[in-house]
């Protein structure tokens, strides 16, 4: 029988420890378990016929690290381990009701952004393992022991993509049911479900008692049959030995009281053995079996938040979102990232729950654009996104990287449409807003729109996708071309709520174009929308009047718990007044008499901003400004700092002064061209990941003037070098931070020379000395940013040949 | 679950590049609060820690472990561990949001970044600490004191020794930190570190910042030169 027609309908046991075994068969420490799969195929077979005799239906592969950074043999490997556990399976005599499980644990890399794995290198390293065990004749795919949310997505991904077996996936939770990167189990289930795996779980980490609270959550949360697969206790060492506490009888104890919670698989990790599994099995398999049971809550997750998609409206933030937003474009054009990076910011301080995210313009690369604004949205924010594109490309690219489980903009009627978005978000997951459009165009009435909502519901079904996971747009248009829209759409609300008991979203502010006093309408439009049940609001955070009518709509309802939200935000209300006061606009204020000069020596970013527009207003040439004021305060700060009587910080605090006001130049000046001193590459090399010191650097090339391309962290020398000749660059900054990166440096200063031996490379960072940058053949040392300004000064001013 | 211990001050201001004193601009100091209290509040620390039998001979200390043994050579390390017979192995870390939150801050101020990269760093250092000081609790009463603590990379112990510490203590699962390529950890803000373990208070300067070969030409010491 298949796996997947008896998970969740009756008991099913899983396998315990492998590690504590096979060391008391004599594995070495060092030593790789998985080459036992070849060297000691005997041992590991009485190691998984042990198991398959102790009753466990579910039997690991001895291929847990069995991944490419270990091995360069993987198929051979995991091919062995297959078939051993296969004819363990045969000896013991349970071919009929046991399972052979292609295990798949961490690849012991962190993913990026946090760390210098990418994720589709992950999927690959995965798919490799997962394809040797399938076509090996594996039934089941377990992907285990993971503490990281964005880890498992890479690797049940990769089982989708090569494979049609079941896949059990079980994560590693701390004492508050937290993953090591943050996660809860909440998020963590949305995102699993999401990804439609079979089973979910927990195992690893600690004994069966500290796992009780978190199975607990688990079967409240969780619409899919449970797994808990904990250690026989709590490690502890002796004299450099590992124990586990827990013997057979009290393993058997606790697990009797999670299986009376109604979890569905029950096995073991680290320290448990074949007698604690049968211990176990016979105690639970009298017990009655509860089937999982579908819940009904809706949550969009990131990698560390969940949002809930319910009674309470949720704010979707719309600024990064390049329609009729000029400066937006602009960045987009520039690949100016760190614009939109500021926008999501922004827009989570206002408070967003969720962040739209919209790159399409004709003429960028949208899908690598997508992912490559996904991926950084997520380094910076906890908030969940909303990936909002047409370019199905764009899409797939946009929820393939996405960390957690996204909401997706959008599907409409079109049969077309259907076939194109709907199979995206049976593979990744996701919540998805259906907009009632159809071949026939947007129906007018509330009828209309209700029928193809039922349509795009139905459409749903067929391909797996829950239908608590659609929200349906109700399609706010311009009162100002047709007198009955708002009331169209308010009922197309209503009714979504209603008759469908079903989420709403709508693009508020589409209910205005046109019209004098927008905000006006929409905060009003918003207010009504949410009485009529509208679960999200697509809307400007950082607008007062629309966050006004938010946070008071949910004060009245009593959906603001001691009106604490409503109180926090407008405790400095002064009456008449549209906007909310801010901390930033009085800290602004207080500095409002210092001249430019003065507000970039003092660092106060909101006045130097304020006092470079009051100068450019005043008619005055940018150029001439920034000659005789921005850089000279730069300047004397600049000097201050190498004399030591002005510190790191305040020259920071300077720096960012003196790019706001740059910014502002910028601004005005968007239509002319730029004028730079040169181009420069700043670039952290191949191996380290601490860029802190670099950026620093850039910000100060960027004030003097120079137009830096930087080319962030982890950077292989070919794309420096690359960089260079396609751009002619005169100047490379290279940082590294350790010993061991420096190699790195190296290398990428030889392949320069090479390639392109008109270019200098200057080189910082704590590890470095001008000796030792004179060592590995670099032109210049900078001990810090000032003195990489000074030296491309020299270069640039042909000082330097 | 929060840091739990308080992050001085003066050591985010030492991290930050300040030396002697120094009036600190009230806007820096503000910005220096909120950055200890998001750290206070959002790190997630975990430490994992097991003792093993040492033996030093010459400058070779090797770690007795059930299924292998280990050998560091390293005079400063030797040094520091005249007399033990035992040493405590540890990696620590105050977890993911600190990165986070310094890339945050450097999307639009270089100032903020460097001020949560300090206060990162006097954060682990403080955690550190702590869970130093209560080992050191721990052990008296049983009449042994611990050496200072002692990194692979500090002095002479050579960096490739993190593999070490990651395959003994299992560091990647038990607290969530991961080795890249080029032997730095990720999450940033984590130490791995041994302590020695000894029948009497050590006698030898092999503690801080003097007892370091780098102790000179170190930006972050803090003794006088």
């Amino acid at each position: 029988m298949n796996l997947r027609d008896r998970l969740g309908k009756e008991w099913l046991f899983c396998d315990g420890g492998t590690g504590s075994i096979l060391q008391k068969m004599g594995l070495k420490g060092g030593e790789l378990p998985e080459t036992w799969n070849l060297t000691r195929p005997d041992d590991i077979k009485s190691l998984n016929r042990g198991y398959f005799e102790a009753g466990s239906n579910i039997v690991n592969t001895n291929t847990f690290g069995a991944n490419r950074f270990k091995y360069d043999n993987v198929t051979e490997i995991v091919t062995a381990a297959v078939k051993i556990c296969q004819q363990a399976r045969k000896e013991a005599g349970r071919e009929d009701d046991a399972y052979v499980a292609i295990d798949v644990g961490p690849t012991g890399k962190l993913l990026e952004p946090m760390g210098d794995l990418p994720f589709n290198e992950a999927v690959d390293i995965f798919a490799e393992i997962i394809k040797a065990g399938y076509e090996a004749g594996g039934d089941v795919v377990v992907i285990e022991t993971m503490s990281d949310s964005y880890e498992a997505k890479a690797a049940v991904v990769a089982a989708k993509e090569v494979c049609d077996l079941p896949i059990i996936v079980t994560m590693v939770y701390d004492e508050t049911g937290k993953l090591l990167t943050g996660g809860g189990v909440e998020g963590t289930v949305a995102m699993l479900e999401g990804l439609k795996v079979d089973a979910i779980g927990i195992n690893c980490g600690f004994g069966p008692k500290q796992m009780l609270p978190i199975a607990e959550r688990l079967v409240k949360c969780c619409s899919l049959p449970i797994v808990v697969n904990p250690n026989a206790g709590l490690p502890r060492t002796e004299n450099g030995v590992t124990i586990y506490d827990v013997d057979p009888d009290d393993f058997a104890s606790v697990m009797e009281q999670i299986a009376k919670l109604g979890v569905h698989v029950m096995g073991g990790c680290c320290g448990t053995t074949p007698d604690h599994i049968c211990k176990m099995i016979n105690t639970v398999k009298v017990l009655p079996f509860v089937e999982p049971t579908v819940k009904n809550d809706t949550y969009v997750t990131s990698f560390a938040d969940c949002v809930k998609i319910g009674k309470k409206p949720v704010i979707i933030g719309e600024r990064i979102n390049p329609t009729g937003k000029k400066k937006l474009q602009q960045a987009l054009r520039d690949n100016n990232i760190d614009y939109l990076l500021t926008e999501a910011l922004k827009q989570e301080e206002a408070g967003a729950h969720i962040l739209d995210v919209n790159v399409g313009l004709p003429e960028i690369d949208e899908p690598s654009m997508m992912e490559d604004v996904v991926l950084k949205i997520q380094s910076v924010t906890n908030l969940p996104l909303q990936i909002d594109t047409t370019n199905i490309e764009a899409l797939e690219r946009g929820m393939r990287i996405y960390n957690g489980k996204p909401m997706i903009n959008s599907v409409n009627g079109k049969e077309e449409n259907i076939k194109a978005v709907m199979p995206l978000v049976a593979k990744y997951g996701g919540v998805l807003v259906a907009l009632p459009l159809d071949e026939g165009g947007i129906p007018e009435t509330s009828d209309g729109r209700i029928a193809i909502a039922k349509r795009i519901y139905e459409e749903a079904d067929k391909y797996g996708i829950p239908r608590k996971d659609i929200v349906i747009d109700g399609l706010a248009m311009t009162i100002s071309s047709d007198p009955n829209s708002a009331i169209a759409t308010l009922d197309t609300v209503r009714r979504v709520r209603d008759e469908f008991s079903g989420h709403s979203i709508l693009g508020v502010s589409n209910i205005s174009f046109g019209l004098p006093a927008r905000e006006l309408v929409n905060s009003h439009f918003l207010t009504m929308a949410m009485q009529n049940g509208l679960s999200c609001a697509i809307i400007n955070p950082c607008n007062g009047p629309m966050m006004a009518s938010y946070r008071s709509f949910n004060a009245l309802m009593n959906l603001d718990p001691n009106l604490q939200e409503f109180i926090t935000a407008f405790k400095d209300y002064v009456a008449g007044s549209t906007t909310v006061a801010s901390a930033k606009s009085s800290a602004s204020s207080s500095g409002a008499v210092l001249t430019l000069g003065e507000a970039i020596e003092r660092g106060v970013v909101g006045r130097a901003a304020e006092a470079m527009k009051e100068a450019l207003d005043s008619g005055r040439d940018s150029l001439e400004i920034i000659d005789a004021e921005l850089i000279p305060s730069l300047d004397r700060v600049g000097k201050g700092f190498e004399k030591g009587t002005v510190f790191l910080p305040q020259l920071l605090m300077s720096a960012d002064a003196a790019k706001a006001a740059f910014a502002v130049v910028k601004e005005a000046m968007a239509d002319k061209p730029r004028n730079t001193k040169g181009q420069v590459i700043m670039a952290t090399v191949k191996g380290d990941i601490h860029d802190i010191g670099k950026n620093i650097v850039k910000v100060m090339l960027e004030n003097y003037g120079y137009d830096v391309i930087d080319l962030g962290k982890d950077v292989p020398p070919e794309v420096i070098v690359d960089c260079a000749i396609e751009n002619n660059i005169r100047v490379v900054g290279l940082s590294a931070l350790m010993t061991t990166t420096v190699a790195s440096m190296e290398e990428t200063i030889k392949l320069m020379r090479e390639k392109k031996p008109n270019t200098k490379i200057v080189v910082g960072g704590a590890v470095m000395t001008p000796e030792y940058a004179d060592q590995i053949g670099a032109d210049a040392y900078a001990k810090d940013a000032m003195a990489t300004v000074r030296y491309c000064d020299s270069v640039f001013e042909g000082l330097v040949r | 679950m929060p840091l739990g211990v308080e992050i001085p001050v003066k050591e985010v201001q030492r991290y930050m590049g300040y030396r002697g004193m120094v009036d600190i601009a009230p806007d820096i100091q503000a910005k220096i609060s909120k950055a200890i209290d998001m750290l206070g509040a959002q790190s997630h620390p975990r430490i994992v820690t097991k003792e093993y039998p040492v033996r030093v001979r010459g400058n070779d200390i090797t770690i007795y472990n059930d299924t292998e043994e280990i050998v560091l050579t390293s005079e400063s390390l030797a040094r520091n561990l005249k007399g033990c017979c035992g040493a405590i192995l540890l990696a620590a870390t105050i977890g993911p949001a600190c990165d986070r939150l310094v890339r945050r801050a450097a999307v639009t101020s270089a100032a903020d970044a460097s001020i949560y990269q300090a206060a990162g760093a006097a954060a682990i250092e403080a955690f550190l600490d702590d869970q130093n000081a209560k080992l050191e609790k721990d052990y008296e009463s049983q009449g042994l004191f611990l050496r200072p603590r002692f990194s692979p990379g500090y002095g002479d112990l050579k960096l490739d020794h993190q593999k070490d510490w990651f395959r003994l203590l299992d560091i990647s699962k038990q607290i969530g930190v991961e080795l890249t390529d080029s032997l730095l950890m990720v999450p940033t803000k984590s130490v791995t570190a041994l302590i020695g373990i000894g029948i009497d208070k050590s006698k030898v300067g092999c503690s801080g910042c003097s007892g370091c070969n780098k102790h000179d030409t170190c930006a972050f010491s803090k003794e006088d030169k």
